[in-house]
């Protein structure tokens, strides 16, 4: 129960007061009715006693009485009406107005309780509550039973102005006795028979002869002695006078209250005269329609009741008219100043006086006495009386019913007493005894009452009196007796079933839980006050409810669930009895517990409540917040009911007045994923014209893709860097089309004017019913700003309807383009879905653009549930913001202890001055190669805008995949020979000479790779090795003008799908834009299959150098194979060509030639095809100078291909670049291989050993097959041609075309510690025993005479030939036998003669000759091969000392002769 | 055996709270420490949901009540079950809470005469089983909303069971 402005005490005696009944004779009430009040309410300020009064009990002891009150009510008589335990509907009506007149103000005093983890604001006082307990109590009627309201006596008052005042007040007298002893009346009840009558006589100071009026008075105190009258003098002023004077106004308290209950109906009324007005109106309607009603209006109102209740058994006819006098009246005093206009201060003390001396001279003395007197009666009749009811007892055996319930009529409630009947004597001696606060006495009287009242069954009679028993026993005080609940309880038992009297059990109740309250007994108190809720009344349940719920919060362990459930079912009660803002009010209090712990049907349910009772009270933006909970929140509900909340919602929504026009609401439906915002600027592209293949560019259609954008990010780099001579200036900033959530957002993106931006907006759909979207658009700011002069200018909010007017209206400005999808206005967005729409911008001046939100109309689709949407469904045109939060950062150690996130500029674009544009188509682009095929394109060039366009320049991810041609070289096409094939060849081709041989040196030519790097419009420029400046013809290209040019391609290497990214590059013509450049993107998927497969090898001619007059000479094995899988399509391989290039080696001549011209192969066959190379013998010593190639083509058909030339050099110096950059690579490898193999040793100087030894098995050949392919395509035969390169590096070693994937990447090991560094770099011994080429020169057979000479000496010339470029030690054993079993069997051997090992130096390359002589003794078959040579490099140490590799078996023939 | 589990699994922080509802019935649950929130709520006849709802919410109430009543006198050994934790016009209200603190509702309807305490004792004692399992699972983050199905299932065999 929540706290209460009266304490218990305070309460319960202000509910039992002594009540004083008026009388007025006409006169007195015209002199009251200067001040607008009437005498009742006159006094009723000043009924509290300040002062203590006395008086002695029945055993004459003093009793003190402290503030005390009386009620003060003017008589009403009403005829019988039987007591019902039900309030009636007027009385329900103005509990209800009482209630809802009291409000919690507005902001006022909430405290917040804090229980557990809630913290709760709760307003701890209910004054509703006190309002309709107040009432509730004055609005008791009295009952038989109990005395307390039975009024004790009567004040009758007539005027001294009165022709006679005596007789008037015999006339009063008579009335009022009368009024008690008709039995015409049974309201009012009075206390005793013979009443207090205490004569008054009023006198008017202003207008009446004082004089008179004191000699009347000592006239009254002759006739009713000086306690039982008194001489009243009021109005000493007059009304108009003295106004000047301030005079406190204690009326208005007491009388608002009757107004306010009034206002009710017209809160809007300010609080004065006119709602007095009012409210006398209404108090004749009431008097006119619901006669019964008893003091229902206190105050005038009132008044006016019983001045027509006194009047109407007069003149029963006469009604109308005087209604409409007193109305008159009424209204013309109305009108007047404020209450109490006529009385001073002085006159307020009379009146106090007057209380007083009434009180103290009258009223007490006379309970005194009725005490003094029933006490005798009980006293004397006790003895008897008991006496003879046990004797009967005894007689009848337990007899039930006494003698006086036999006449008595029989209810429900049990006996009904007559009102003198000895059992209530004492009874009213208690309640006597209890107004005039002697507890103690009032106690016993009513205990002892009870006993009497439960032996005789009177149950109504003995609930009321173990509740007053109860009562008096609490208001004690003291520890004397514990306070008996039990009583309480019982009490209200009966009167609630026994009696069914709900009044009466209610008003125990609220005492009882009262009391139990002051006793802390917070539990029982709330068990009791729900056991008091029923369905008869809302209100009063809802009250209850609501001090339950207060109960449970104000508990030593505040129990804040059941608090707030019992709030809710409150809630609920208060909104049955139509007390919205009440309801409203406990529904938000128990929000509190509900909110954000997970129970969302309850929340739900609250929030709908909640929605709809702020709706009806007119509280439109807190019922959208509570809608807004409910739809927002994910929600458990079930479709049909998310659609009820849904339509519920928009119909709030629509009439809510005044919100769609001042601005636009913000709608909470549907959600907006803002983060997947995605912003792309620029034009949607055509992806194809006809034959043309547009560039793909980025579209909104692509995912992001981390990895791809790196990509792209790093292309752009070198592409950049190569632009500007090497460097990236450090302004630059990647160029992103399309922003998203995993772009980098910091910069403000940059716009061009005229060029469209879209923005896509990702909408998800929480609900289970669809919803319908229509007239999207965005909401936008923009700041016109020139860029060479800023100057902010006028912003403007672009709304959604005015976009069309918008055009003409508004001058330039930013003009909006359609919506995203201009042919659908409506959407559906269906259950749970996420779906995006796009919205499209076309800025028209520089400047700032923010785009802040989206405008859209809502609506919801007809509860039938199908989709068709019809357009004159509800809907609600409202706005979402668009706010991005930007990363969260995570820099520095403040960033990550708190939660802060970056700014996201993916909405603000800054719009540039226009910049060129280009679009980019690609004819006849193949999809699918063969790996290695050479095909030839176009590509077209496009300036769409009206800026030139310059530096255009292109990077790609496979630089080896294409070129453009060199165009320093490009000569005109060669006519075609006689003998080409149909097609025309992406070659250039020379006829072959009719006489030559196919497989001879036809021709030779050098070639610096610079002229195919760096030369004008050459493949690589300086800066990235990726990136190729685009020949155009002028450099520029003019806004509107298009160039075409050719673009060879060729298959990739590795068959399978390959991704391969063009990143376009220009520039405008003028520098110093905000964009310094711009960029376009392009990816093509190549199909590669497989075609040839070529592997060579290079072979040390054993031949001696003088044999051929050269330095050195190779034999190159080219195997080819073909490999292509698909029969159908390729009928053939042909190997027209075979061309080599080389800084120092370069093809001679075919050492095979084929019996057909061509080297034909078919599926699946291999070729093997001889070479011999040579030494360019020209270019030997200046081939470390002139970095020059030696292109040298070996045709194997009719025609010849210049491989010197485009593209074939193209790609064999681009497929140079991407190749050299793995080559270290597998050097390094290799070398770690062999370091281990090795094992340790001494490292020092061995860098560089390993050059030297590595050096002399080098060959830097490569090859290049050039083949054509006979295709069957569509039945037609066509002729692909392509070219496969391989690149021989070490004499012995195999390569292949097809590059080898490295095994040991395939699955590499993490590993946690960074592997030694190879210690190696010492040469193997493979390696090491390269140094020193042997060659044996003796005769092939020999004859010799052995029976002449027995001994055969054969000269033989060993050749020692340096390989290296260093000075070699090398010591030749002929002593050396070979250990084999094999050559052990050989019969005979021979030996070397003369010196038997030697140790030589060798210089770089150079050869020695050293003559041998060896002896035979047999004829036979010899190996010479037996020398062992060692070498060593002369400047290291003995450590590598290395066998040297033997020559062939060398067999001489020695025939006897 | 679920002691042994729970100790394993015990701190004596007090984490969550559960609840069942029989009524022919729901299972709830809740974090109790900080905000008592439902781990799982099931009840059958589904129509008059938020009026269960609403009740295992008060209910929370009435075990913490308990809980701090017992807790203060044995606070090792005490017993789990918490009884009949209050009538109401139309249903019964048991509780039980575990060592961590989760809290188990189950409402029944009071017309209901077949569930005696012994009965209920042993569905919280089951329920209390397969809610172990449901923690021993190291996919389920502890506070998260139940979704398992075994523990789904359990509840829903108790519930036809019970009605």
């Amino acid at each position: 129960m929540a706290q209460c402005v009266q304490s218990v005490q305070e309460l319960i005696q202000d509910s039992f007061v002594p009540k004083v009944a008026v009388l007025c004779s006409e006169d007195a009430q015209k002199i009251t009715r200067k001040n607008n009040l009437n005498f009742s309410e006159l006094l009723r300020p000043f009924c509290r006693l300040t002062s203590e009064g006395h008086m002695r009990d029945s055993n004459n002891q003093v009793q003190v009485v402290k503030n005390l009150r009386i009620s003060v009510n003017n008589v009403v008589t009403r005829p019988s009406v039987p007591t019902s335990g039900v309030h009636s509907p007027a009385q329900r009506r103005l509990l209800s107005e009482v209630v809802s007149a009291s409000q919690p103000a507005e902001g006022g005093v909430a405290n917040v309780i804090t229980a557990g983890d809630y913290d709760l604001n709760i307003s701890a006082t209910t004054p509703w509550f006190e309002a309709y307990r107040e009432s509730f109590l004055q609005s008791m009627p009295a009952s038989d039973h109990e005395f307390l309201n039975h009024y004790l006596a009567c004040l009758l008052v007539v005027s001294s102005s009165e022709a006679v005042p005596v007789e008037q007040f015999l006339k009063l007298s008579q009335e009022q006795h009368m009024i008690q002893h008709n039995g015409e009346y049974t309201n009012p009840k009075w206390f005793i028979p013979n009443t207090l009558k205490y004569y008054v006589l009023l006198h008017d100071m202003s207008q009446g002869d004082e004089q008179r009026a004191d000699s009347v008075y000592e006239d009254m105190k002759q006739r009713y002695g000086s306690q039982g009258c008194y001489l009243l003098k009021i109005n000493s002023r007059t009304a108009a006078a003295g106004t000047d004077e301030q005079i406190p106004d204690p009326w208005s308290q007491y009388l608002n209250k009757s107004s306010l209950q009034s206002q009710v109906r017209n809160p809007a009324m300010p609080c004065d005269e006119s709602s007095n007005r009012q409210s006398i109106n209404k108090g004749l309607r009431f008097n006119h329609t619901t006669p019964a009603l008893t003091l229902v209006l206190c105050g005038r109102s009132c008044k006016l009741l019983d001045y027509k209740g006194k009047h109407s058994c007069e003149l029963p006819s006469d009604k109308p008219t005087r209604r409409a006098k007193s109305l008159q009246f009424y209204t013309g005093v109305a009108a007047g100043t404020s209450h109490g206009a006529c009385l001073t201060l002085n006159d307020h003390n009379r009146l106090r006086l007057f209380i007083q001396e009434f009180t103290f001279r009258g009223l007490l003395p006379h309970i005194e006495k009725n005490i003094r007197q029933l006490n005798d009666q009980l006293v004397s009749r006790k003895g008897l009386s008991r006496s003879l009811f046990s004797v009967t007892k005894k007689l009848f055996g337990g007899g039930k019913v006494p003698e006086k319930s036999i006449a008595e009529l029989k209810n429900t409630s049990g006996l009904l007493y007559h009102p003198e009947a000895p059992e209530l004597q004492i009874r009213k001696m208690a309640d006597l005894c209890f107004l005039v606060q002697h507890y103690e006495l009032a106690y016993s009287c009513y205990h002892t009452a009870k006993k009497d009242f439960l032996s005789d069954q009177a149950m109504l009679y003995a609930a009321g009196a173990l509740e007053m028993a109860a009562v008096s026993a609490f208001l004690q005080g003291g520890a004397q007796r514990p306070y008996p609940a039990h009583y309480m309880d019982t009490a209200i038992q009966t009167y609630r079933d026994v009696c069914k009297n709900k009044v009466l059990a209610e008003r125990c109740a609220l005492f009882s839980a009262e009391v139990l309250k002051s006793q802390a007994k917070y539990s029982d108190a709330a068990t009791l006050l729900i056991k008091m809720t029923s369905e008869d009344s809302d209100l009063c349940s809802a009250l209850l409810l609501e001090q339950a719920a207060h109960c449970f919060i104000n508990m030593r362990n505040p129990m804040v669930r059941k608090f707030a459930f019992h709030m809710i079912l409150a809630g609920h009660r208060f909104s049955k009895a139509g007390q919205k803002r009440h309801a409203l009010r406990c529904y938000c209090q128990a929000m509190q517990v509900y909110k954000g712990k997970g129970w969302s049907l309850a929340e739900d349910h609250i929030n709908f409540t909640i929605g709809r009772q702020s709706f009806t009270l007119r509280q439109p933006e807190n019922a959208v917040l509570a809608f807004r909970h409910i739809l927002t929140n994910d929600s458990q509900q079930t479709a049909t009911q998310q659609g009820a909340f849904l339509r519920e919602y928009l119909y709030v929504y629509r009439n809510v007045p005044g919100v769609c026009e001042v601005a636009l609401p913000q709608l909470p439906l549907p959600c907006i994923n803002s983060s997947a915002t995605r912003v792309y600027f620029g034009h949607e592209r055509r992806l194809a014209e006809g034959e043309k293949q547009a560039a793909t560019h980025v579209s909104l259609d692509q995912e992001f893709d981390q990895d791809l954008a790196a990509v792209w990010q790093d292309l752009e780099e070198q592409v950049v860097a190569a632009a500007n001579r090497g460097v990236v200036p450090s302004t630059f900033y990647p160029t992103q089309c399309c922003l998203n959530s995993q772009t980098d957002n910091l910069h403000f993106p940059l716009a061009v004017v005229e060029e469209p931006i879209i923005v896509e907006v990702a909408f998800r759909n929480p609900l289970k019913v669809p919803l319908v979207l229509s007239d999207l658009s965005l909401l936008w700011k923009f700041t016109l700003k020139d860029f060479s002069r800023p100057q902010p200018q006028d912003v403007m909010v672009g709304d959604a309807v005015t976009i069309t007017n918008e055009k003409e209206a508004i001058a330039p400005r930013v003009r909006k383009g359609k919506g995203g999808i201009p042919s659908v206005c409506k959407f559906l967005t269906f259950s749970l879905l996420s779906w995006q729409a796009r919205l499209k911008l076309l800025p028209r001046q520089t400047g700032q653009l923010t785009i802040l939100g989206l405008v859209y109309n809502l609506a919801s689709t007809p509860s039938t549930g199908d989709s068709t949407i019809n357009s004159n469904s509800p809907s609600v045109r409202g706005r979402q913001d668009l706010e991005i939060q930007g990363p969260r950062l995570n820099q520095t150690k403040e960033e990550k202890t708190s939660v802060s996130h970056g700014p996201d500029r993916r909405l603000d674009p800054t719009i540039t001055p226009p910049m060129p544009l280009l679009e980019v188509f690609f004819l006849q682009f193949p999809t699918a190669l063969l790996c290695g095929e050479i095909r030839k394109a176009y590509v077209e060039f496009c300036n769409v805008s009206h800026v030139p366009l310059c530096g255009l320049r292109v990077a790609s991810t496979h630089p080896d995949f294409f070129t453009f041609g060199s165009s320093s070289l490009a000569t005109p096409l060669t006519p075609l020979s006689p003998t080409s094939f149909e097609n025309c060849s992406a070659y250039k081709t020379l006829a072959t000479p009719p006489g030559a041989t196919p497989g001879s040196v036809t021709a030779v030519t050098l070639v610096s790779a610079a002229d195919f790097g760096s030369g004008g419009g050459g493949v690589f420029g300086t800066g990235g090795k990726r990136v190729a400046e685009i020949p155009l013809g002028e450099g520029t290209l003019t806004p509107g003008e298009s160039t075409q040019l050719p673009l060879w391609l060729r298959g990739p290497d590795q068959e399978g799908v390959h991704e391969i990214n063009f990143l376009f590059y220009y520039e405008g013509a003028e520098k110093g834009g905000k964009i310094s450049h711009r960029v376009l993107r392009h990816t093509v998927f190549i199909c590669a299959s497989r075609s040839l497969s070529v592997r060579a090898t290079a072979c040390r001619s054993n031949t001696l150098p003088e044999e051929e007059g050269r330095n050195g000479s190779m034999l190159v094995f080219v195997d080819v194979e073909n490999i292509n899988t698909s029969e159908a399509g390729v009928r053939e391989f042909h190997i027209a060509q075979v061309s080599s290039s080389s800084k120092q080696w370069r093809l001679h001549k075919c050492i095979n030639p084929a019996e057909n011209k061509d080297c034909k192969l078919t599926t699946r066959e291999r070729g093997k095809l001889c070479f011999r190379a040579t030494r360019c013998k020209p270019h030997e010593a200046t081939s470390k100078s002139l970095e020059k190639y030696t292109f040298a083509d070996l045709s194997l058909g009719n025609e010849q291909i210049i491989s010197s030339t485009t593209p074939c050099a193209d790609f064999f110096f681009r497929r140079c670049q991407s190749s050299e950059s793995w080559r270290p690579l597998i050097a390094v490898e290799t070398q770690g291989r062999h370091s281990r193999s090795q094992g340790a040793g001494p490292g020092g100087g061995a860098e560089d050993i390993t050059g030297v030894v590595r050096k002399c098995n080098e060959v830097d050949l490569d090859i290049i097959v050039l083949w054509k392919a006979f295709v069957v395509e569509d039945n037609k035969q066509v002729i692909l041609e392509g070219q496969l390169h391989v690149a021989l590096q070490t004499i012995g070693k195999e390569a292949c075309s097809l590059r080898q994937k490295e095994e040991a990447q395939e699955m590499v090991l993490l590993k946690f510690k960074p592997e030694l560094p190879p210690p190696m770099t010492r040469p193997s011994m493979e390696q090491l025993s390269h140094l020193i080429k042997t060659n044996l020169h003796y005769p092939e057979s020999y004859s010799h005479s052995f029976v002449q000479k027995s001994l055969c000496m054969i000269p033989v010339i060993l050749t020692l030939s340096n390989c290296s470029l260093a000075q070699v030690d090398a010591i030749i054993d002929l002593r050396h036998k070979t250990t084999s079993p094999e050559s052990l069997e050989v019969h005979g051997s021979f030996t070397w003669l003369g010196k038997t090992q030697y140790k030589l130096q060798l210089r770089a390359q150079e050869v020695m000759r050293l003559p041998l002589r060896a002896g035979f003794l047999h004829a036979g078959v010899y190996n010479l091969g037996t020398p062992r040579v060692f070498a060593k490099l002369a400047d290291q140490g003995a450590m590598c000392e290395t066998s040297q590799q033997t020559a062939t078996p060398a067999l001489i023939i020695i025939n006897s002769t | 055996m679920h002691q042994v589990r729970l100790q394993i699994k015990g701190s004596d922080e007090a984490r969550y709270s559960y609840s069942i509802d029989v009524q022919i019935s729901a299972v709830l649950q809740y974090w109790s420490k900080p905000k008592n929130y439902p781990l799982f709520i099931r009840s059958v006849p589904v129509q008059n949901e938020l009026k269960f709802h609403y009740t295992v919410h008060t209910s929370l109430d009435v075990v913490e009540e308990k809980i701090s009543a017992v807790g203060k006198a044995m606070a090792d050994q005490r017993e789990l079950y918490l009884g009949l934790l209050y009538p109401t016009e139309d249903y019964k209200v048991y509780g039980y809470v575990t060592n961590s603190k989760v809290k188990f509702v189950i409402v029944v309807d009071s017309s209901n005469t077949s569930l005696r305490d012994n009965e209920i004792r042993s569905m919280f004692r089951k329920l209390h089983n397969s809610f172990t399992d449901v923690m021993c699972n190291p996919f389920y983050n502890p506070g998260d909303t139940i979704q398992s199905k075994a523990f789904d299932s359990i509840v829903s065999a108790m519930m036809v069971q019970a009605s």
